[in-house]
């Protein structure tokens, strides 16, 4: 009966289950965002350990000097520092590189033979390059995994290769297993990777941009650490007292903690569109179910003249604005999934953020969409089931 | 008094306005309908036909007073359960406007006190389907209510309120939404309760309804003016 009488209605039905789907679909979609957003911090870091130290040159905007962070303060720090397990430095910067008829621009990094295993990078085939390489400033790289596809389409294995980088020849001795994500800003599958004497003197020279990966002894010893540094750091670049840094040194923990907060901070913005969207569309749902109720009390009236109890008026009307309600959330599911498929098909968007569907968005969504449509679907026929049939009937 | 059906002892009805302000519309009525018997209740506008139909009708709690049905007194009853069962199983209510369910069929409409009275899909739509054929409305089942003209309306709301077997007829104006041929041919349906032994009653105020009446009950400002009423000569 319910259904019938549903069905019978196809316009109140459809004004009703769209304020539902488009509450359902626009929190889906909200959430999302945000999940989306958290994945790609999580990705971001995951390459992180979380007794790192990055220490960087001052470069771009804000510098007031050209950095003298050079490869050779991470040894000083190797040497000096207490509390420091590991330090080595790079130099990065971007030239073409070619072999045969193809070619492309890719991060060259110039770094040191701890370089791999701090970074948690593993090797692909042959191998990475040691302490003598980099003693020798060796004409020797390891190259990523986008690099080996680029430079070798025909799919050979490019290890003792020739390969020419900016202008120099260098031997292919290692590839890297494909990574995915990025360490900072850089992507390993898009690196060439030489000794970091080698980049200084043959490749990069001054215009590399140097930084240190360094790793504290311990977790908790990462404040010490960083003090440590900062002090042979200023000392290594003869800082006057009460002169500004020359360079920036972060630690994990506050570049996770940063970029943490950050993604919470969406969260919440986005917590409070879904919020708003919710009460707009409840609100939606509230006034197609109360311009209604006139409708509704009559055929309550009538349903009670013809011995219907309140509890099989009650029950049909609960009974149909469950079925409508759960119909117009289900409706709305599948076209947030929808949205969400679409907008990741988009590649302009999917290289930014990557939209994710939470159970929470669809729980939350789902549920309050639902309970609105069927508290104001039913709260009139209650108070309508209240009333004498006669006054019920009178109203029009 | 084992003969009586209905029973009205000094019934009084007000409705109250939301100042507060009592408007006494039933001022102690006193009536007995006997089984089979088919009245009709008449007087002024204003003067209370329709209320005091509907309190018979359950549709209303009594302000004050007695109310028999069957011998027993109801007046007091408030017991939602209760009323509809009488409202379901005792009596079927027959109105002016038709009101039927407009998204309905008029075999829907009609099976649907026989939900309420917990009746299965194929006995009460094989009851409604004799009752449509009974009325001359057999073709017209699977139409809904706007696909119907106002006399065939009335004929299956009449079909309805006859599902489930009920001892009373209670019809408001019963033709007072239709043309008098139309008019006629429900009084014809009528006029066929009492070879059934249904007790009749009914609100109007057309002296050529009233007539197909066994007695009528002529009600003035709330109160029974006269218990058998007599109609002119010019009817």
């Amino acid at each position: 009966m319910a259904f019938e009488a549903l069905l019978g209605n196809k316009l109140r039905a459809a004004l009703s289950m769209l304020g539902i789907i488009i509450g359902v679909t626009t929190v889906i979609a909200v959430f999302a965002v945000g999940q989306g957003a958290q994945n790609a911090v999580n990705a971001q870091f995951q390459n992180l350990s979380a007794n790192s130290i990055i220490i960087m040159g001052m470069f771009g905007r804000g510098a007031t000097q050209s950095s003298k962070l050079t490869t050779a303060d991470a040894r000083a720090i190797m040497e000096k520092a207490e509390h420091v397990k590991s330090a080595a430095g790079s130099i990065m910067g971007n030239l073409s590189a070619s072999y045969g008829s193809e070619s492309g621009s890719y991060s060259v990094i110039g770094a040191d033979a701890n370089y791999f295993s701090i970074s948690n990078l593993k090797l692909g085939s042959g191998r990475f390059f040691e302490e003598a390489d980099v003693d020798s400033k060796a004409m020797a790289a390891v190259i990523g995994s986008d690099v080996v596809a680029a430079l070798f389409p025909d799919g050979g294995n490019p290890v003792g290769s020739t390969i020419t980088v900016g202008g120099k020849r260098l031997e292919v001795i290692g590839t890297i297993e494909e990574v995915g994500s990025n360490i900072g800003r850089m992507s390993p599958d898009e690196a060439i990777i030489v000794p970091d004497t080698t980049a200084q003197k043959s490749l990069l020279g001054d215009r590399g941009q140097v930084m240190i990966n360094a790793q504290s002894d311990t977790v908790d010893n990462i404040t010490i650490a960083t003090e440590e540094i900062t002090a042979i750091l200023r000392a290594e670049h003869k800082l006057k007292v009460g002169a500004e840094d020359d360079f920036r040194i972060m630690d994990a923990g506050s570049m996770i903690g940063a970029a943490q907060s950050a993604a919470t901070l969406m969260t919440v913005l986005l917590t409070a569109i879904a919020a708003i969207t919710l009460l707009v569309s409840g609100i939606g749902i509230m006034n197609v179910m109360f311009v209604t109720v006139a409708e509704r009390t009559k055929e309550i009236g009538i349903a009670k003249a013809i011995g219907g109890k309140r509890a099989d008026i009650l029950g049909q009307f609960l009974l149909e604005s469950v079925a409508m309600s759960m119909i117009g959330g289900l409706i709305g599911i599948i076209l947030g999934h929808g949205i969400i498929y679409l907008v990741n098909q988009v590649e302009s968007l999917s290289s930014i953020i990557t939209l994710a569907p939470s159970v929470l968005g669809v729980s939350i969504g789902f549920g309050f969409s639902v309970l609105v449509g069927v508290t104001f679907g039913f709260y009139p026929a209650l108070k309508a089931s209240r009333l004498d049939p006669v006054d019920a009937l009178r109203s029009e | 008094m084992e003969n009586t059906e209905i029973k009205l002892e000094a019934v009084h009805k007000s409705y109250y306005l939301a100042n507060g302000e009592e408007i006494p519309v039933l001022k102690g009525i006193d009536l007995e309908i006997k089984k089979g018997e088919f009245v009709a209740i008449m007087g002024e506008s204003g003067g209370g036909k329709t209320t005091l139909l509907n309190i018979i009708g359950c549709l209303h709690p009594l302000s004050e007073g007695k109310y028999f049905l069957e011998g027993e007194n109801i007046g007091e009853v408030r017991d939602d359960f209760t009323l509809a069962f009488i409202r379901n199983k005792k009596m079927g209510f027959i109105f002016q406007q038709f009101n039927l369910f407009s998204r309905l069929t008029a075999l829907k409409n009609i099976a649907l006190p026989a939900i309420y009275a917990g009746i299965d899909k194929d006995e009460r739509e094989a009851r409604a389907m004799a009752l449509l054929k009974s009325v001359g409305m057999e073709d017209r089942a699977h139409h809904k209510p706007t696909e119907l003209s106002g006399g065939q309306q009335q004929r299956v709301a009449i079909a309805r309120a006859l599902i489930n077997d009920p001892e009373i007829i209670l019809a408001d104006e019963p033709t007072g939404a239709l043309d008098s041929k139309s008019g006629l041919a429900i009084m014809d349906i009528f006029s066929g309760f009492k070879k059934e032994n249904k007790t009749v009653a009914m609100v109007t105020h057309t002296a050529e309804v009233a007539k197909y009446a066994d007695r009528i009950i002529y009600l003035r400002d709330g109160k029974v003016i006269d218990n058998d009423y007599k109609l002119t000569s010019a009817y």
